[in-house]
Protein backbone atom coordinates (compact mmCIF):
# COMPACT_ATOMS: atom_id res chain seq x y z
CA UNK A 1 0.00 0.00 0.00
CA UNK A 2 1.37 3.33 -0.73
CA UNK A 3 -0.24 4.54 2.41
CA UNK A 4 1.99 6.89 4.14
CA UNK A 5 2.70 4.47 6.83
CA UNK A 6 5.12 3.05 4.48
CA UNK A 7 7.42 5.07 6.37
CA UNK A 8 10.20 3.38 7.95
CA UNK A 9 9.02 0.40 6.31
CA UNK A 10 9.86 1.03 2.84
CA UNK A 11 13.01 2.82 2.89
CA UNK A 12 13.68 2.29 -0.71
CA UNK A 13 16.93 1.44 -2.20
CA UNK A 14 16.32 4.34 -4.48
CA UNK A 15 16.54 6.92 -1.79
CA UNK A 16 19.43 5.14 -0.22
CA UNK A 17 21.30 4.96 -3.46
CA UNK A 18 20.74 8.60 -4.19
CA UNK A 19 21.76 9.58 -0.70
CA UNK A 20 24.96 7.64 -1.04
CA UNK A 21 25.65 9.01 -4.48
CA UNK A 22 24.97 12.59 -3.53
CA UNK A 23 26.87 12.30 -0.30
CA UNK A 24 29.73 10.68 -2.10
CA UNK A 25 29.96 13.58 -4.46
CA UNK A 26 29.73 16.10 -1.70
CA UNK A 27 32.37 14.25 0.21
CA UNK A 28 34.91 15.63 -2.18
CA UNK A 29 38.51 14.65 -2.17
CA UNK A 30 39.61 15.93 1.16
CA UNK A 31 40.84 12.51 2.12
CA UNK A 32 42.84 11.96 -0.99
CA UNK A 33 45.94 13.22 0.65
CA UNK A 34 45.95 9.90 2.41
CA UNK A 35 47.26 7.46 -0.13
CA UNK A 36 45.68 4.06 0.16
CA UNK A 37 48.02 1.24 1.09
CA UNK A 38 48.84 -1.12 -1.74
CA UNK A 39 47.11 -4.00 0.03
CA UNK A 40 44.01 -1.98 0.98
CA UNK A 41 40.70 -3.90 0.74
CA UNK A 42 38.89 -3.52 -2.57
CA UNK A 43 35.45 -4.79 -1.61
CA UNK A 44 33.22 -3.44 1.13
CA UNK A 45 29.99 -5.03 2.34
CA UNK A 46 27.71 -2.68 4.20
CA UNK A 47 24.64 -4.18 5.84
CA UNK A 48 21.91 -3.18 8.26
CA UNK A 49 18.56 -4.27 9.64
CA UNK A 50 15.99 -1.73 10.72
CA UNK A 51 13.18 -2.63 13.08
CA UNK A 52 10.55 0.09 13.25
CA UNK A 53 7.72 0.22 15.75
CA UNK A 54 5.04 2.88 15.94
CA UNK A 55 2.94 2.86 19.07
CA UNK A 56 -0.46 1.45 18.04
CA UNK A 57 0.34 1.88 14.36
CA UNK A 58 2.75 0.57 11.76
CA UNK A 59 5.39 -2.07 12.43
CA UNK A 60 8.16 -2.69 9.93
CA UNK A 61 11.34 -4.60 9.40
CA UNK A 62 13.85 -3.88 6.70
CA UNK A 63 17.18 -5.53 5.90
CA UNK A 64 19.59 -4.00 3.42
CA UNK A 65 22.92 -5.00 1.92
CA UNK A 66 25.21 -2.85 -0.20
CA UNK A 67 28.35 -4.00 -1.96
CA UNK A 68 31.05 -1.67 -3.20
CA UNK A 69 33.99 -2.95 -5.23
CA UNK A 70 36.99 -0.95 -6.33
CA UNK A 71 37.94 -2.21 -9.77
CA UNK A 72 41.10 -0.13 -9.96
CA UNK A 73 42.50 3.10 -8.63
CA UNK A 74 39.88 5.16 -10.48
CA UNK A 75 36.76 3.00 -10.81
CA UNK A 76 34.29 1.78 -8.22
CA UNK A 77 31.21 -0.34 -8.79
CA UNK A 78 28.39 -0.57 -6.27
CA UNK A 79 25.25 -2.59 -5.90
CA UNK A 80 22.58 -2.75 -3.24
CA UNK A 81 19.37 -4.54 -2.46
CA UNK A 82 16.77 -4.08 0.22
CA UNK A 83 13.41 -5.51 1.18
CA UNK A 84 10.86 -4.50 3.74
CA UNK A 85 7.61 -5.59 5.22
CA UNK A 86 5.01 -3.44 6.97
CA UNK A 87 1.83 -4.13 8.83
CA UNK A 88 -0.36 -2.15 11.15
CA UNK A 89 -2.72 0.79 11.25
CA UNK A 90 -2.63 4.06 9.38
CA UNK A 91 -4.82 7.16 9.74
CA UNK A 92 -7.55 7.44 7.14
CA UNK A 93 -7.77 11.21 7.33
CA UNK A 94 -11.37 11.28 8.56
CA UNK A 95 -12.37 12.99 11.79
CA UNK A 96 -13.49 11.04 14.85
CA UNK A 97 -17.12 11.23 15.94
CA UNK A 98 -19.23 10.69 19.03
CA UNK A 99 -21.10 8.18 16.86
CA UNK A 100 -19.97 4.92 15.37
CA UNK A 101 -18.67 5.24 11.79
CA UNK A 102 -18.15 2.75 9.00
CA UNK A 103 -15.74 2.90 6.08
CA UNK A 104 -15.73 0.81 2.95
CA UNK A 105 -13.01 0.33 0.36
CA UNK A 106 -12.52 -1.95 -2.66
CA UNK A 107 -11.05 -5.31 -1.77
CA UNK A 108 -11.20 -7.66 -4.75
CA UNK A 109 -12.79 -8.13 -8.20
CA UNK A 110 -14.38 -11.51 -8.95
CA UNK A 111 -16.36 -12.88 -11.94
CA UNK A 112 -20.04 -12.11 -11.86
CA UNK A 113 -22.04 -14.87 -10.26
CA UNK A 114 -19.22 -16.22 -8.09
CA UNK A 115 -20.67 -17.32 -4.75
CA UNK A 116 -19.68 -14.93 -2.01
CA UNK A 117 -19.42 -15.70 1.65
CA UNK A 118 -19.33 -12.77 4.01
CA UNK A 119 -16.15 -13.13 6.04
CA UNK A 120 -13.94 -11.23 8.35
CA UNK A 121 -10.89 -9.73 6.68
CA UNK A 122 -7.72 -8.65 8.41
CA UNK A 123 -7.80 -5.68 10.73
CA UNK A 124 -11.34 -6.31 11.93
CA UNK A 125 -13.01 -5.44 8.64
CA UNK A 126 -15.77 -7.42 6.97
CA UNK A 127 -15.88 -8.40 3.32
CA UNK A 128 -19.13 -7.39 1.64
CA UNK A 129 -20.44 -7.60 -1.91
CA UNK A 130 -20.94 -4.39 -3.87
CA UNK A 131 -24.02 -4.58 -6.13
CA UNK A 132 -22.69 -4.69 -9.72
CA UNK A 133 -23.96 -2.18 -12.28
CA UNK A 134 -26.28 -3.43 -15.03
CA UNK A 135 -24.39 -5.34 -17.71
CA UNK A 136 -21.23 -5.76 -15.66
CA UNK A 137 -19.23 -8.97 -16.13
CA UNK A 138 -17.48 -8.72 -12.78
CA UNK A 139 -18.47 -7.83 -9.28
CA UNK A 140 -16.53 -6.16 -6.53
CA UNK A 141 -15.89 -7.24 -3.01
CA UNK A 142 -15.34 -4.48 -0.51
CA UNK A 143 -13.85 -4.37 2.99
CA UNK A 144 -16.06 -2.60 5.50
CA UNK A 145 -14.58 -1.33 8.77
CA UNK A 146 -16.51 0.00 11.76
CA UNK A 147 -14.86 2.69 13.89
CA UNK A 148 -16.18 2.97 17.47
CA UNK A 149 -17.36 6.34 18.84
CA UNK A 150 -14.71 8.87 19.88
CA UNK A 151 -11.97 6.90 18.14
CA UNK A 152 -9.63 8.30 15.54
CA UNK A 153 -10.33 6.42 12.28
CA UNK A 154 -7.48 4.14 11.23
CA UNK A 155 -7.18 1.59 8.47
CA UNK A 156 -6.10 -1.43 10.49
CA UNK A 157 -5.57 -3.63 7.48
CA UNK A 158 -2.52 -1.78 6.22
CA UNK A 159 0.25 -3.99 4.93
CA UNK A 160 2.96 -3.77 2.36
CA UNK A 161 6.02 -5.51 1.08
CA UNK A 162 8.72 -3.99 -0.98
CA UNK A 163 11.87 -4.89 -2.79
CA UNK A 164 14.35 -2.43 -4.20
CA UNK A 165 17.79 -2.37 -5.72
CA UNK A 166 20.33 -0.01 -7.18
CA UNK A 167 23.38 -0.21 -9.38
CA UNK A 168 26.06 2.47 -9.60
CA UNK A 169 29.45 3.38 -10.98
CA UNK A 170 31.97 5.98 -9.92
CA UNK A 171 34.86 7.02 -12.14
CA UNK A 172 37.73 9.40 -11.47
CA UNK A 173 38.61 11.01 -14.81
CA UNK A 174 41.47 13.08 -13.45
CA UNK A 175 43.02 13.51 -10.05
CA UNK A 176 40.50 16.25 -9.30
CA UNK A 177 37.46 15.39 -11.43
CA UNK A 178 35.00 12.59 -10.77
CA UNK A 179 31.78 11.41 -12.36
CA UNK A 180 29.26 8.91 -11.11
CA UNK A 181 25.99 7.47 -12.30
CA UNK A 182 23.47 4.83 -11.46
CA UNK A 183 20.02 3.38 -11.76
CA UNK A 184 17.50 2.29 -9.16
CA UNK A 185 14.29 0.31 -9.05
CA UNK A 186 11.74 -0.43 -6.39
CA UNK A 187 8.47 -2.32 -6.42
CA UNK A 188 5.58 -2.59 -4.03
CA UNK A 189 2.29 -4.27 -4.64
CA UNK A 190 0.73 -0.92 -5.51
CA UNK A 191 3.67 1.25 -6.55
CA UNK A 192 6.70 1.07 -8.82
CA UNK A 193 9.61 3.46 -9.15
CA UNK A 194 12.46 3.68 -11.66
CA UNK A 195 15.18 6.27 -11.62
CA UNK A 196 18.57 7.20 -13.01
CA UNK A 197 21.11 9.77 -11.87
CA UNK A 198 24.43 11.28 -12.86
CA UNK A 199 26.77 13.47 -10.89
CA UNK A 200 30.02 15.40 -11.28
CA UNK A 201 32.50 16.72 -8.75
CA UNK A 202 35.60 18.86 -9.07
CA UNK A 203 38.26 19.44 -6.43
CA UNK A 204 40.12 22.73 -5.99
CA UNK A 205 42.63 24.24 -3.64
CA UNK A 206 44.62 21.12 -3.02
CA UNK A 207 41.56 18.98 -2.36
CA UNK A 208 40.32 21.46 0.21
CA UNK A 209 37.31 22.55 -1.84
CA UNK A 210 34.94 20.37 -3.83
CA UNK A 211 32.18 21.63 -6.09
CA UNK A 212 29.57 19.08 -7.04
CA UNK A 213 26.40 18.80 -9.06
CA UNK A 214 24.01 15.94 -9.66
CA UNK A 215 20.71 15.35 -11.37
CA UNK A 216 18.19 12.55 -10.98
CA UNK A 217 15.18 11.56 -13.04
CA UNK A 218 12.47 9.39 -11.52
CA UNK A 219 9.44 7.81 -13.12
CA UNK A 220 6.82 6.27 -10.84
CA UNK A 221 3.61 4.37 -11.40
CA UNK A 222 0.85 4.11 -8.82
CA UNK A 223 -1.67 1.29 -9.03
CA UNK A 224 -3.65 1.44 -5.79
CA UNK A 225 -5.68 -1.48 -4.51
CA UNK A 226 -9.15 -0.85 -5.87
CA UNK A 227 -7.96 1.54 -8.58
CA UNK A 228 -7.21 5.25 -8.51
CA UNK A 229 -10.13 7.21 -7.05
CA UNK A 230 -11.38 10.47 -8.52
CA UNK A 231 -10.38 13.22 -6.07
CA UNK A 232 -13.12 14.69 -3.91
CA UNK A 233 -15.66 12.01 -4.75
CA UNK A 234 -17.34 9.99 -1.98
CA UNK A 235 -15.47 7.01 -0.61
CA UNK A 236 -17.10 3.76 -1.67
CA UNK A 237 -16.38 0.12 -2.37
CA UNK A 238 -16.54 0.34 -6.16
CA UNK A 239 -13.49 -0.25 -8.32
CA UNK A 240 -11.84 3.02 -9.36
CA UNK A 241 -9.84 4.46 -12.22
CA UNK A 242 -6.65 3.37 -14.02
CA UNK A 243 -3.02 3.57 -12.90
CA UNK A 244 -1.48 6.99 -12.36
CA UNK A 245 2.06 8.16 -13.13
CA UNK A 246 4.48 10.64 -11.61
CA UNK A 247 7.63 12.12 -13.12
CA UNK A 248 10.19 13.95 -11.08
CA UNK A 249 13.48 15.72 -11.78
CA UNK A 250 15.82 16.49 -8.92
CA UNK A 251 18.97 18.57 -9.04
CA UNK A 252 21.57 19.15 -6.37
CA UNK A 253 24.60 21.45 -6.25
CA UNK A 254 26.97 21.82 -3.38
CA UNK A 255 30.34 22.81 -2.07
CA UNK A 256 32.36 20.95 0.51
CA UNK A 257 35.11 22.91 2.18
CA UNK A 258 37.89 21.86 4.50
CA UNK A 259 37.73 24.73 6.96
CA UNK A 260 40.68 23.54 9.00
CA UNK A 261 42.49 20.38 10.01
CA UNK A 262 39.52 19.58 12.28
CA UNK A 263 36.50 21.05 10.49
CA UNK A 264 34.73 19.96 7.34
CA UNK A 265 31.68 21.92 6.11
CA UNK A 266 29.19 21.21 3.33
CA UNK A 267 26.62 23.56 1.89
CA UNK A 268 24.18 22.25 -0.70
CA UNK A 269 21.05 23.32 -2.49
CA UNK A 270 18.54 20.92 -3.98
CA UNK A 271 15.61 21.53 -6.27
CA UNK A 272 12.87 19.11 -7.21
CA UNK A 273 10.11 19.42 -9.78
CA UNK A 274 7.43 16.74 -9.78
CA UNK A 275 4.55 16.37 -12.22
CA UNK A 276 1.80 13.81 -12.01
CA UNK A 277 -0.23 11.95 -9.46
CA UNK A 278 0.74 13.01 -5.94
CA UNK A 279 -2.52 12.41 -4.15
CA UNK A 280 -2.67 9.61 -1.60
CA UNK A 281 -5.32 7.29 -3.09
CA UNK A 282 -6.19 5.82 0.31
CA UNK A 283 -6.69 9.08 2.16
CA UNK A 284 -10.05 10.69 2.75
CA UNK A 285 -11.32 13.94 4.22
CA UNK A 286 -14.55 14.36 6.15
CA UNK A 287 -17.32 16.79 5.24
CA UNK A 288 -18.97 17.69 8.53
CA UNK A 289 -22.27 19.24 9.49
CA UNK A 290 -21.87 22.98 10.00
CA UNK A 291 -23.53 22.88 13.42
CA UNK A 292 -23.06 19.46 15.00
CA UNK A 293 -19.64 18.71 13.49
CA UNK A 294 -20.75 15.16 12.72
CA UNK A 295 -19.26 13.80 9.48
CA UNK A 296 -21.88 13.62 6.76
CA UNK A 297 -19.65 12.38 4.01
CA UNK A 298 -16.11 11.11 3.36
CA UNK A 299 -14.38 12.30 0.19
CA UNK A 300 -11.16 11.07 -1.39
CA UNK A 301 -8.49 13.72 -0.90
CA UNK A 302 -7.07 15.90 -3.67
CA UNK A 303 -3.54 17.29 -4.12
CA UNK A 304 -2.00 19.37 -6.92
CA UNK A 305 -0.33 17.53 -9.79
CA UNK A 306 2.72 19.74 -9.59
CA UNK A 307 5.12 20.28 -6.73
CA UNK A 308 8.36 22.26 -6.66
CA UNK A 309 10.58 21.71 -3.66
CA UNK A 310 13.72 23.55 -2.58
CA UNK A 311 16.05 22.98 0.30
CA UNK A 312 19.34 24.28 1.62
CA UNK A 313 21.45 21.98 3.74
CA UNK A 314 24.42 23.00 5.87
CA UNK A 315 26.41 20.19 7.42
CA UNK A 316 29.46 20.31 9.65
CA UNK A 317 31.83 17.73 11.03
CA UNK A 318 34.18 18.87 13.74
CA UNK A 319 36.96 16.67 15.10
CA UNK A 320 37.79 17.36 18.74
CA UNK A 321 40.70 15.67 20.42
CA UNK A 322 39.20 12.24 19.88
CA UNK A 323 35.46 12.88 19.62
CA UNK A 324 33.55 14.07 16.55
CA UNK A 325 30.60 16.45 16.40
CA UNK A 326 28.18 16.31 13.46
CA UNK A 327 25.79 19.24 13.24
CA UNK A 328 23.46 20.17 10.40
CA UNK A 329 20.66 22.55 9.53
CA UNK A 330 18.16 22.25 6.70
CA UNK A 331 15.73 24.83 5.45
CA UNK A 332 12.96 23.68 3.13
CA UNK A 333 10.04 25.15 1.24
CA UNK A 334 7.76 24.12 -1.58
CA UNK A 335 4.97 25.58 -3.66
CA UNK A 336 2.36 23.68 -1.67
CA UNK A 337 3.02 26.28 1.01
CA UNK A 338 5.04 24.07 3.31
CA UNK A 339 8.11 25.46 5.05
CA UNK A 340 10.25 23.54 7.48
CA UNK A 341 13.44 23.68 9.51
CA UNK A 342 15.47 20.69 10.66
CA UNK A 343 18.33 20.72 13.17
CA UNK A 344 20.42 17.63 13.79
CA UNK A 345 23.21 17.10 16.31
CA UNK A 346 25.36 14.04 17.01
CA UNK A 347 28.27 13.69 19.39
CA UNK A 348 30.54 10.73 18.78
CA UNK A 349 32.15 10.05 22.10
CA UNK A 350 35.19 7.86 21.59
CA UNK A 351 35.77 5.54 24.53
CA UNK A 352 39.32 4.31 24.34
CA UNK A 353 40.39 2.80 21.05
CA UNK A 354 37.69 0.17 20.73
CA UNK A 355 34.25 1.71 21.31
CA UNK A 356 32.21 4.82 20.82
CA UNK A 357 28.85 6.06 22.00
CA UNK A 358 26.98 8.62 19.92
CA UNK A 359 23.98 10.47 21.37
CA UNK A 360 21.70 12.01 18.75
CA UNK A 361 19.17 14.85 18.91
CA UNK A 362 16.98 16.06 16.06
CA UNK A 363 14.37 18.78 16.02
CA UNK A 364 11.95 19.32 13.16
CA UNK A 365 9.19 21.86 12.65
CA UNK A 366 6.96 22.46 9.65
CA UNK A 367 4.09 24.67 8.59
CA UNK A 368 0.92 23.38 6.96
CA UNK A 369 0.25 22.96 3.26
CA UNK A 370 -2.09 25.57 1.77
CA UNK A 371 -4.72 22.92 1.14
CA UNK A 372 -4.54 21.15 4.47
CA UNK A 373 -7.88 21.07 6.27
CA UNK A 374 -8.82 19.06 9.32
CA UNK A 375 -12.22 18.68 7.63
CA UNK A 376 -14.52 20.39 5.15
CA UNK A 377 -17.89 21.87 6.06
CA UNK A 378 -21.23 21.00 4.49
CA UNK A 379 -22.78 23.87 2.58
CA UNK A 380 -19.44 25.51 1.86
CA UNK A 381 -17.72 25.40 -1.51
CA UNK A 382 -15.46 22.38 -1.94
CA UNK A 383 -11.90 23.60 -2.73
CA UNK A 384 -9.99 22.27 -5.72
CA UNK A 385 -7.41 20.70 -3.43
CA UNK A 386 -8.01 19.39 0.06
CA UNK A 387 -6.22 16.91 2.29
CA UNK A 388 -6.59 15.99 5.95
CA UNK A 389 -3.33 14.05 5.95
CA UNK A 390 -1.66 15.27 9.15
CA UNK A 391 1.74 14.90 7.52
CA UNK A 392 0.75 18.06 5.66
CA UNK A 393 -0.33 19.82 8.86
CA UNK A 394 1.63 22.15 11.09
CA UNK A 395 3.58 20.13 13.67
CA UNK A 396 6.92 19.62 15.30
CA UNK A 397 8.87 16.50 16.13
CA UNK A 398 11.87 15.42 18.18
CA UNK A 399 14.18 12.46 17.83
CA UNK A 400 16.28 11.16 20.71
CA UNK A 401 18.77 8.42 20.01
CA UNK A 402 21.97 6.75 20.98
CA UNK A 403 24.33 4.61 18.97
CA UNK A 404 26.93 2.20 20.24
CA UNK A 405 29.70 1.26 17.85
CA UNK A 406 32.61 -1.16 17.82
CA UNK A 407 35.03 -0.29 15.01
CA UNK A 408 37.33 -3.23 14.35
CA UNK A 409 39.55 -1.24 12.02
CA UNK A 410 39.23 1.56 9.46
CA UNK A 411 36.90 -0.50 7.27
CA UNK A 412 34.98 -2.78 9.64
CA UNK A 413 32.43 -1.91 12.27
CA UNK A 414 29.50 -3.31 14.21
CA UNK A 415 26.99 -0.83 15.59
CA UNK A 416 23.59 -0.72 17.25
CA UNK A 417 21.33 2.31 17.42
CA UNK A 418 18.12 2.92 19.34
CA UNK A 419 15.93 5.97 18.69
CA UNK A 420 12.64 7.44 19.78
CA UNK A 421 10.59 9.76 17.54
CA UNK A 422 7.81 11.93 18.93
CA UNK A 423 5.55 14.03 16.70
CA UNK A 424 3.08 16.61 18.03
CA UNK A 425 0.49 18.72 16.27
CA UNK A 426 -2.56 20.71 17.22
CA UNK A 427 -5.38 18.27 17.95
CA UNK A 428 -7.79 21.01 19.02
CA UNK A 429 -7.79 23.61 16.25
CA UNK A 430 -9.49 26.93 16.86
CA UNK A 431 -13.03 27.14 15.54
CA UNK A 432 -13.69 23.40 15.70
CA UNK A 433 -17.37 22.76 15.10
CA UNK A 434 -19.76 21.01 17.50
CA UNK A 435 -18.62 17.58 18.61
CA UNK A 436 -15.20 18.12 17.04
CA UNK A 437 -14.33 20.36 19.98
CA UNK A 438 -14.12 17.29 22.18
CA UNK A 439 -12.10 15.21 19.73
CA UNK A 440 -8.36 14.96 19.16
CA UNK A 441 -7.93 15.85 15.48
CA UNK A 442 -4.16 15.27 15.38
CA UNK A 443 -3.20 11.78 16.48
CA UNK A 444 0.27 12.08 17.99
CA UNK A 445 2.88 9.74 16.60
CA UNK A 446 5.45 7.96 18.72
CA UNK A 447 7.89 5.52 17.16
CA UNK A 448 10.88 3.45 18.22
CA UNK A 449 13.60 2.27 15.88
CA UNK A 450 16.31 -0.30 16.35
CA UNK A 451 19.08 -0.32 13.79
CA UNK A 452 21.79 -2.96 13.69
CA UNK A 453 24.62 -2.35 11.24
CA UNK A 454 27.68 -4.32 10.21
CA UNK A 455 30.34 -3.28 7.72
CA UNK A 456 33.42 -5.16 6.66
CA UNK A 457 35.91 -5.07 3.81
CA UNK A 458 38.21 -7.55 2.16
CA UNK B 1 15.14 32.40 -5.08
CA UNK B 2 17.21 34.92 -3.19
CA UNK B 3 18.72 32.12 -1.17
CA UNK B 4 19.71 30.37 -4.38
CA UNK B 5 21.59 33.43 -5.57
CA UNK B 6 23.40 33.69 -2.27
CA UNK B 7 24.41 30.07 -2.50
CA UNK B 8 25.83 30.47 -5.97
CA UNK B 9 27.82 33.48 -4.86
CA UNK B 10 29.25 31.40 -2.05
CA UNK B 11 30.12 28.62 -4.45
CA UNK B 12 31.73 31.02 -6.87
CA UNK B 13 33.83 32.55 -4.13
CA UNK B 14 34.94 29.14 -2.99
CA UNK B 15 35.81 28.02 -6.47
CA UNK B 16 37.74 31.19 -7.27
CA UNK B 17 39.93 30.88 -4.25
CA UNK B 18 37.77 32.83 -1.87
CA UNK B 19 38.37 30.06 0.60
CA UNK B 20 42.10 30.14 0.05
CA UNK B 21 42.57 31.14 3.65
CA UNK B 22 40.73 28.05 4.74
CA UNK B 23 41.69 24.45 4.39
CA UNK B 24 44.50 22.25 5.54
CA UNK B 25 47.86 21.30 4.14
CA UNK B 26 48.15 17.80 2.68
CA UNK B 27 50.01 16.57 5.74
CA UNK B 28 47.20 17.92 7.92
CA UNK B 29 44.48 15.73 6.45
CA UNK B 30 45.02 12.95 8.97
CA UNK B 31 41.93 13.69 11.06
CA UNK B 32 39.81 14.45 8.00
CA UNK B 33 40.67 11.04 6.61
CA UNK B 34 39.18 9.23 9.58
CA UNK B 35 36.00 7.32 8.89
CA UNK B 36 33.91 9.35 11.31
CA UNK B 37 34.81 12.55 9.45
CA UNK B 38 33.51 11.36 6.08
CA UNK B 39 30.41 13.11 4.76
CA UNK B 40 28.92 9.75 3.92
CA UNK B 41 30.33 7.69 6.75
CA UNK B 42 27.14 5.62 7.27
CA UNK B 43 25.17 5.70 4.00
CA UNK B 44 22.65 2.97 4.88
CA UNK B 45 21.81 4.62 8.17
CA UNK B 46 21.47 8.01 6.50
CA UNK B 47 19.29 6.58 3.76
CA UNK B 48 17.01 4.78 6.18
CA UNK B 49 16.66 7.92 8.27
CA UNK B 50 15.87 10.04 5.23
CA UNK B 51 13.20 7.64 4.14
CA UNK B 52 11.56 7.35 7.54
CA UNK B 53 11.35 11.10 7.81
CA UNK B 54 10.23 11.41 4.19
CA UNK B 55 7.29 9.15 4.92
CA UNK B 56 6.28 10.89 8.16
CA UNK B 57 6.97 14.52 7.37
CA UNK B 58 6.30 16.79 4.40
CA UNK B 59 9.92 17.75 3.71
CA UNK B 60 12.64 16.00 1.78
CA UNK B 61 15.92 16.75 0.09
CA UNK B 62 18.98 18.53 1.36
CA UNK B 63 21.47 15.82 2.11
CA UNK B 64 20.33 13.89 -0.94
CA UNK B 65 17.79 14.13 -3.73
CA UNK B 66 14.22 14.97 -2.84
CA UNK B 67 12.66 12.01 -4.61
CA UNK B 68 11.56 9.01 -2.66
CA UNK B 69 11.15 6.10 -4.98
CA UNK B 70 8.02 5.08 -3.17
CA UNK B 71 4.41 6.06 -2.85
CA UNK B 72 4.63 6.80 0.80
CA UNK B 73 4.20 10.52 0.66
Amino acid sequence: MQLKPKMAANPPGVRRALAAAAAGLLAGGHAKAQEAPVDAPTTTIDSAVLVYHEVNRVQAIEPEVNLSHKLNEDSTFNFGITADSLTGATPLGAVPSTLSQSYVRPYKVIPLGTPVTVTSASGGSTVVLVPPPTGAKTQTLAASTVVPPNTYPFDHAFHDERIAGHLGWEQALTQNFKVDGGIAYSKEHDYRSESAHIGLSQDFNGHNTTLSAAVNYESDLSFPIGGTPTPLTPMNGNWKGPDASLHEVDALVGVTQVMSRRWLATLSYSYSDAHGYQTDPYKIISVVDSVSGQPNEQLYESRPDQRRKQSIFFDNKIHLTTDVISASLRGYKDDWGIKSLTADLRYRWQIGMNYYIEPHLRYYTQGAADFFHYYLVSGEAIPQYASADTRLAKFHAQTYGVKFGIPFDETSELNLRVEYYDQHGNGSPAGAIGQLQQQNLFPDLKAYTLLLGYTFAF
Amino acid sequence: MKAVGTLWIAIALAGSGGCAGLGAKPWEHDLLAEHAMQVSAYPIEAGMDDHVYFSKEASSGGRSFAGGGCGCN
